[in-house]
């Protein structure tokens, strides 16, 4: 809330400042961090991978923190709504942070999900963070068409959604079947939000006779295949793992057909945590530029602008392509559709 | 027990014990599989709305499953696919069993590193392996293609066939363990007696071995059929992308299209399936009504002597050897070989400068130490409690006990449970029992006994088929309580088929991935999580590697194990 709102204020100023654009944004000060020491730990179910990202912020946050212990667990976004709407219904929530890139979105209608944002949110582009202040975005993901460079010399690689109808590909693409966005839903969905309803229905049409493979695993398997060489083309596919990939060597490259497809790692905190305090210090260091720099460090795409990737052609404003963003409200919303249409066409 | 006017004292109080057996079974058993039973069938009649909207009551799940789009095509397929994956790992593992339980083959080892290994093996990585050798840019198509010249692929392993012979597989080490328990405790004099009265090898095998094997064979067929119907990953990875679907690819993707998870349509399948279970039970129960068909061991000792092959029994040991290159040799190379790979690269002369020791280096870098710890004390409680609950309630059951049936149908019913819906159970049993045991190890350890029962029953009364009453009424003549008699009679006399049970078991429950990952707490992770972390994280390679050390210590474990519990076994039945 910066020193335009200082902590001072009383409770109907501060309602009054956040309908004056102050938004739900809040500092932290020596009071939240004593508090949180005296919960000595915070938990966070997470969907993202341990090794990678969550025991590197643990520790670099039990640092900053020392006495505060972040335990945590992970699963697919599916699971960790299970576990949270479960627990809560129960009474006995035992997460305090958790992440997904839609599941917050059930988990707030039954009203579990704290409205809060720290401060450093204020620099995130509007996109990146609820309005409400349910969530804020940790990092994105840019679904794009990635191939193999041994099979498709590099130059002759589809460049446009209309290069894709070209018969050359027929049989020769995969894409993630799960419903994801990060798979042919995700693809169904941006079609349709880029060409409109009657010109998408069209392209999805035409595309359907492509016979692309539904492999019933997630993108980053999808990958896979196409390293090992079983399709040419992976459809969906998340852009910084073919730059992971093919920094070891592998012979992979992505598209940057535009748009893209993005979806948002959100964060939130449950409004029932038991360690409310050390929650919103583990958010706000997510958030800020420290936390933003481990994500970096793991090869993630930072939500913050000012903090660029570590190959910064991968994000949109810095590698220049354009990206169409589905934030957790608007996957929510559209999942059964977008399904409706890819069991019809392709399943 | 002197004079014969007591008589009628030991037979009723060892009645009275017989009655606290099966009071106290039936409770502990009602206990682990009611709530979930409940759970099921609540969510196979609940239809969930709109996000939003308030759920209703209803018979459109079950609608959704038999009336769903193409359905005569997939229910066909789904049948297909299950009886085929049934026959398979049947045919595979009594053909196994026969060899080296019954036969002077040479090699029989093998038949066992097959089993054990496969077993210890994270199924995805097995089911990897197989598509990574029979795929489009695998080994054996590019062997074709070059020497043919043609484009096209030799195999299309994501086909009908390839699935069920992938499913097969998976489950024949099963099919090899049960089988084998039970043509060990074979008696050879009668397929002896058949010899001699002039019936050649396989008149021998069809009419006295495969009879006597038949419990076993129906409760293979059922687990192995049930469990194909309700099976998600084989027609994913395999039929998807040939697009071949099954029941469950649409209730799944349906599923897994809501957050959280709309378990309706997985549920009603279930209680579909339970129907067929319970339509199986009652045939099997008809059948091992005459039990004393099956039952070898009697008070007549006899000695199983293996059946000389003669020259064929070399044929035996190429058979035993192709089932060790197919089954384990093939697919662990191919580990073996992704394991030294920086990424996904097919097998070429080209790739063979990038093996290095590097994804090794990694894994034995990090600390797993916790991880491994907890999922050695789930998968060893999970098996000896399923191993010890099954052996009293199989007993019950064959010696047709006051709720024997009941206990009988107990164990078996989590044969349909599907993983999220069991998981999502006992998750609410454990949040709302007073008692802190949410988010330790030990609710993994319940679900896991719930939903390894039905193949602890399977072990258990396929073996307690064979000991004839009679050995235990003499002892009850003697004086000998149930407890005793199942102390020093038939759990010795069962040693084979509880040591097999017990090794499926804890070899299953240290490969689980998706309920250990639902279940685990912070304070829980398993081996699951670790495995689940590179998986989803595209380190296959690294996960090769992970899996590969540890289906080996698994192996070794469970192989100690065996030769213990079959040295003391064999002294129990006086064998050397």
């Amino acid at each position: 809330m910066g020193d335009r709102c200082s902590s001072a204020v009383i409770a109907s100023a501060m309602a009054a400042a956040a309908l004056l654009g102050c938004g739900p944004a809040h500092a932290i000060d020596a009071a939240v961090i004593d508090a949180a020491k005296r919960e000595g730990e915070v938990v966070w179910y997470s969907t993202q991978i341990i090794n990678q990202l969550v025991r590197p912020i643990a520790a670099a946050f039990e640092k900053k923190y020392p006495g505060i212990k972040v335990r945590y667990t992970r699963a697919n976004a599916n699971e960790v709504a299970v576990k949270i709407l479960n627990e809560s219904r129960a009474g006995r929530p035992q997460s305090d942070v958790f992440d997904g890139t839609s599941s917050v979105v059930p988990l707030k209608q039954e009203g579990y999900v704290l409205q809060w944002q720290p401060e450093a949110a204020k620099d995130y582009p509007d996109i990146y963070k609820d309005r409400q202040g349910y969530w804020v975005a940790s990092n994105i993901y840019i679904n794009t068409p990635g191939y193999n460079t041994s099979l498709v010399p590099k130059g002759s690689e589809p460049h446009t959604y209309q290069d894709l109808l070209d018969p050359r590909w027929k049989g020769k693409m995969a894409w993630n079947a799960l419903p994801s966005a990060s798979g042919g839903l995700g693809f169904v969905g941006t079609v349709l939000a880029e060409m409109g309803e009657r010109d998408g229905m069209a392209y999805l049409r035409a595309f359907s006779k492509q016979r692309v493979a539904n492999v019933a695993a997630a993108a980053r398997e999808v990958l896979d295949q196409v390293i090992a060489g079983e399709y040419a083309i992976g459809l969906q596919i998340f852009n910084h793992h073919a730059v992971i990939s093919a920094k070891k060597g592998a012979p992979v490259d992505w598209i940057k057909m535009e748009p893209a497809t993005g979806t948002l790692s959100v964060i939130s905190i449950h409004k029932n945590a038991p360690h409310p305090n050390a929650a919103k210090l583990l958010v706000d260091f997510i958030i800020s530029k420290e936390g933003q720099q481990v994500y970096r460090d793991a090869d993630y795409l930072t939500a913050d602008p000012a903090v660029p990737a570590r190959d910064p052609s991968l994000k949109p404003e810095d590698g220049h392509f354009r990206v169409r963003f589905f934030p957790p409200e608007t996957i929510e919303d559209n999942v059964p559709k977008w399904k409706q249409v890819f069991d019809d066409l392709f399943g | 027990m002197t004079s014969s006017a007591e008589a009628p004292s030991w037979s009723r109080s060892s009645a009275r014990q017989t009655t606290w057996i099966a009071g106290l079974l039936t409770v502990v058993l009602a206990a682990l599989v009611v709530p979930p039973l409940i759970f099921l069938l609540q969510g196979s009649l609940i239809i969930a709305g709109a996000p939003n909207e308030a759920t209703r009551w209803g018979l459109e799940n079950f609608q959704n499953v038999l009336g769903g789009r193409r359905f005569v095509g997939t229910a066909l397929n789904t049948l297909v696919f299950a009886a085929g994956s049934a026959v398979i790992a049947l045919v595979v593992g009594w053909i196994m069993a026969w060899i080296v339980e019954r036969t002077n083959a040479p090699l029989k080892g093998l038949a066992y590193v097959t089993a054990i290994i496969s077993l210890g093996t994270p199924y995805i990585l097995y089911v990897s392996a197989w598509l990574l050798v029979f795929g489009k840019a695998g080994p054996v198509n590019q062997l074709y293609r070059t020497l043919t010249g043609s484009t096209d692929v030799l195999i299309n392993i994501y086909s009908m066939p390839g699935m069920v012979l992938v499913e097969g597989f998976l489950w024949s080490p099963l099919a090899f363990l049960l089988v084998g328990a039970t043509l060990r405790n074979a008696n050879p004099e009668l397929e002896e007696a058949a010899r001699v009265s002039g019936a050649g090898v396989w008149g021998t095998i069809r009419r006295i071995t495969m009879r006597l094997s038949l419990p076993a064979i129906m409760a293979l067929s059922m687990l192995v059929f049930i469990r194909a119907i309700e099976a998600f990953e084989v027609p994913a990875l395999v039929g998807l992308p040939g697009r071949i679907s099954v029941l469950t690819t649409d209730i799944y993707t349906n599923m897994m299209a809501r957050a959280p998870p709309d378990l309706g349509g997985s549920s009603a399948l279930s209680v579909l399936m339970l129907l067929l279970v319970l339509v199986l039970l009652y045939i099997y129960a008809r059948l091992s009504r005459h039990a004393e068909r099956f039952a070898t061991i009697t008070g007549k000792g006899f000695r199983p002597r293996p059946f000389d092959l003669g020259r064929l029994r070399y044929v035996a040991a190429v058979i035993l050897v192709v089932d060790f290159v197919l089954l384990l040799l093939v697919p662990m190379l191919m580990l073996a070989w992704i394991s030294l790979l920086p990424f996904f690269a097919p097998v070429s002369a080209a790739s063979f400068k990038l093996l290095s020791l590097n994804n090794y280096r990694t894994v034995l870098a990090s600390d797993h130490l916790e991880l491994m710890i907890n999922t050695m004390l789930v998968a060893v409680a999970t098996a000896t409690s399923a191993v010890v609950l099954t052996f009293f309630a199989a007993w019950l059951a064959v010696r047709r006990a006051p709720g024997g049936w009941l206990v009988e149908r107990l164990a078996t019913i989590p044969l349909v449970f599907p993983g999220l819906v069991l998981g999502v159970a006992v998750m609410q049993v454990f949040l709302r029992l007073p008692i802190p045991l949410y988010g330790t190890i030990g609710i993994l350890i319940w679900a896991f006994v719930i939903s390894y029962l039905p193949y602890g029953m399977r072990y258990s009364s396929s073996g307690m088929l064979q000991i004839h009453r009679e050995l235990e009424e003499a002892a009850a003549v003697c004086g000998a309580s149930a407890l005793t008699r199942l102390r020093r009679i038939v759990a010795p006399l069962l040693a084979p088929a509880l040591v097999a049970g017990w090794l499926f078991i804890f070899l299953m429950a240290t490969r689980v991935l998706s309920l250990a990952i639902l279940l685990a707490g912070p304070r829980s992770q398993t081996m699951a999580v670790a495995m689940f972390d590179l998986w989803g994280n595209g380190q296959g390679t690294e996960l090769a590697a992970l899996g590969l050390m540890w289906s080996m210590l698994m192996a070794m474990i469970a192989v100690a194990f065996y030769v213990m519990a079959r040295r003391s076994a064999a002294g129990a039945l006086g064998r050397a």
